[in-house]
């Protein structure tokens, strides 16, 4: 069922692994479908890491960090459906989420939260940053799942499992431990859950907006004659 | 396309830098440039509009070396009056302290590839204490993530003394807006980026409309003025001659000028956020920065701020930024060069003039100029000399 390609454990498939995911995705006349995901968390979880590993299949020796919004994709085939995944990823402090990051939450059909399961305030963030995606978000039932990150860092944990399992429940999410540095720990497997709940998900929308829609995005509500 | 000349300085060659010329044609209109610079320097008050010129116009500032004189200039920094030497309490419990740790932490890329470990590590502690020098004398001031990529590139350049001075002098000016307690300013200033699109290609505005790609895609051009999103070093320095030398909404200008340039590619691609976002987030590493400066200053003459402002989203806001620009235009223009501050600070004649033997070598060095070079370089004069030969020596 998941025939996204291997999961990049063996080192010897490294190269051919980068050649069959590409981070464009050409799916030759066919439209695929386009799952679009945010994720979403503080500043340093590693959400742009968890989305390169995924992307890539590699572990980003020098991450930077995220100004704005990055934009990553891949494609995977599920039950024989080619699928486009987008993953955006957003930058943690605070200022760009209050202002510059709603506009990303338009359309989306998921949302990963991801927090550092070495650093405790990433955890305590959670409720404010949930709040803000039921603010921002068009409907209710938009697939969410909460992530921990850098479970390879096993001497610096501060967040429990069963903690993270409890809160978790609590909002009914789905929740994972994983690593985006360590190549055992499947960050590949989590998107591609996501994906396939997204994929039986019924009331999914999931086609490109047909090209004749116009809608004015938030940035320039209105048109202006040109006083030039 | 001509390139700006701008007002006031006439470049020795008005053709420019000779294009597909023998190097020795090249190099002696950089010569006349450096030399012309070295005037500006060195007449009291300083030229400034003529430095302004030069950072602006073709070529920009040309070498570290001159960098290192009139980017401090351009912000009116006096090299004389620097911030102390950052003791371990400026990182006692700053509210925006961890940001920045794990900011300059991760702004590896930002260093000269090859740099040896323990070299980096001290720059990044500097880097640290820059920012938060600024940061603990300006209380009003919020960090932002991006902001290291501004500080980082003063620092390599301009060290960390002249460059915690530049960064707190940009911090109430250019980049004022973006520290705000929200990013509602920063916002504002993006609110150009369109209107400018529009008055240069309908089309090209309508279609990015339609897309939905909103201005997002620039937002880190902006506020780390592409030093975030440029690994060629040297056009981040093309670029910071030309914005330190401009209009605080330069930056947008030149994002507008940016995506202009690259209309056909946007037009022939998908109308959609994440193909517009994407194709226009991936610069080309070829992309042509001389003839992006040039035609961005351009555009800012033929579409000055002021004339749209008049669109409704546009005139509500009073940008702080944009208002101490003039303020800062004004107070750059009674600067006094270097070696008048010298002297003033420390009258004892000749305790800073270089020592004799170099003293000479400048002068044979000025000699040649002037032999190659012909009647401009004359007027270097003694006082020149005082004042500091690093700049001639560089040309040679
Ligand atoms: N040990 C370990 N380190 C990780 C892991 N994931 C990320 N990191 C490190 O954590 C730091 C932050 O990672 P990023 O992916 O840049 O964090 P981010 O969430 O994108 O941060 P912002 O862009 O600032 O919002 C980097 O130094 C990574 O190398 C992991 O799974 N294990
Ligand atoms: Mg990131």
């Amino acid at each position: 069922m998941m025939s996204a390609g291997p999961s990049g454990d063996e080192v010897g498939l490294e190269s051919s692994l980068e050649a069959s995911i590409t981070s464009t995705c050409s799916f030759g006349p066919s439209r695929a479908r386009i799952f679009k995901i945010i994720v979403i968390g503080d500043s340093n979880v590693g959400k742009t890491c968890l989305t390169y590993r995924f992307c890539t299949s590699c572990f980003p020796e020098r991450t930077e960090a995220t100004i704005g919004v990055d934009f990553r994709e891949r494609c995977v085939e599920i039950d024989g459906e080619k699928i486009k995944i987008q993953l955006w990823d957003t930058a943690g402090q605070e200022r760009f989420r209050k202002s510059m990051v709603q506009h990303y939450y338009r359309n989306v059909h998921a949302v990963v939260f991801v927090y550092d399961i070495t650093n405790m305030a990433s955890f305590q963030s959670l409720p404010s940053w949930i709040e803000e995606c039921k603010q921002h978000l068009l409907s209710n039932d938009v697939p969410r799942i909460l992530v921990g990150n850098k479970c390879d860092l096993r001497d610096s944990i501060q967040v429990p499992t069963d903690l993270a399992q409890k809160f978790a429940d609590s909002h009914s999410m789905p929740m994972f431990e994983t690593s985006a540095k360590n190549t055992t720990d499947h960050v590949e497997a989590i998107f591609m859950t996501l994906a396939h709940k997204l994929k039986s998900h019924k009331s999914l929308i999931l086609s490109q907006p047909p090209e004749n829609t116009v809608q004015l995005n938030s940035g320039a509500k209105t048109t202006f004659p040109c006083w030039c | 396309m001509r390139c700006p000349r701008g007002r006031g300085a006439q470049w020795g060659n008005a053709q420019g830098p000779p294009k597909g010329t023998t190097g020795g044609r090249a190099m002696s209109w950089r010569k006349q440039k450096a030399l012309q610079i070295h005037q500006a320097l060195t007449s009291d008050p300083i030229d400034i509009d003529a430095l302004r010129n030069a950072a602006v116009s073709e070529g920009g500032l040309l070498s570290q070396e001159i960098r290192r004189k009139v980017w401090p200039k351009l912000l009116n920094v006096s090299v004389l009056s620097l911030p102390p030497k950052p003791g371990p309490s400026i990182r006692c419990n700053h509210r925006d302290f961890n940001q920045v740790e794990m900011d300059v932490r991760r702004s590896l890329r930002r260093f000269p590839a090859g740099m040896p470990d323990a070299e980096r590590s001290v720059l990044q502690e500097q880097l640290t204490d820059m920012i938060l020098y600024v940061l603990q004398s300006h209380p009003e001031l919020n960090y932002y993530q991006g902001y290291h990529d501004i500080a980082v590139t003063l620092l390599l350049t301009v060290g960390p003394r002249l460059g915690t001075a530049m960064l707190s002098s940009l911090s109430t000016h250019h980049l004022r807006d973006f520290m705000e307690r929200t990013m509602d300013p920063t916002k504002h200033m993006l609110n150009y980026l369109m209107p400018v699109i529009r008055c240069e290609s309908v089309q090209l505005h309508d279609f990015m409309l339609r897309s939905e790609v909103g201005y997002i895609f620039a937002l880190s051009w902006l506020i780390t003025w592409y030093g975030h999103v440029l690994s060629n070093y040297h056009q981040v320095l093309r670029l910071y001659d030309f914005f330190l030398a401009s209009h605080p909404l330069m930056p947008v200008y030149c994002a507008a000028q940016m995506v202009l340039m690259r209309e056909q590619e946007v037009l022939r691609g998908d109308c959609d956020m994440p193909s517009v976002h994407q194709l226009l987030s991936n610069i080309p590493k070829d992309f042509p920065f001389e003839t992006l400066v040039c035609r961005t200053h351009g555009l800012f003459q033929r579409r000055p701020p002021a004339q749209l402002v008049t669109q409704a989203s546009l005139h509500k806001y009073k940008s702080v930024s944009i208002a101490s620009f003039h303020s800062l235009l004004h107070s750059s223009s009674s600067q006094r060069p270097d070696f008048v501050l010298r002297r003033q600070a420390d009258p004892e004649p000749g305790a800073l003039a270089p020592p004799r033997s170099q003293n000479r070598l400048v002068k044979l060095a000025v000699w040649g100029l002037s032999a190659s070079l012909g009647a401009a370089a004359l007027a270097v004069t003694q006082s020149a000399l005082e004042w500091g030969p690093e700049i001639l020596l560089g040309l040679f």
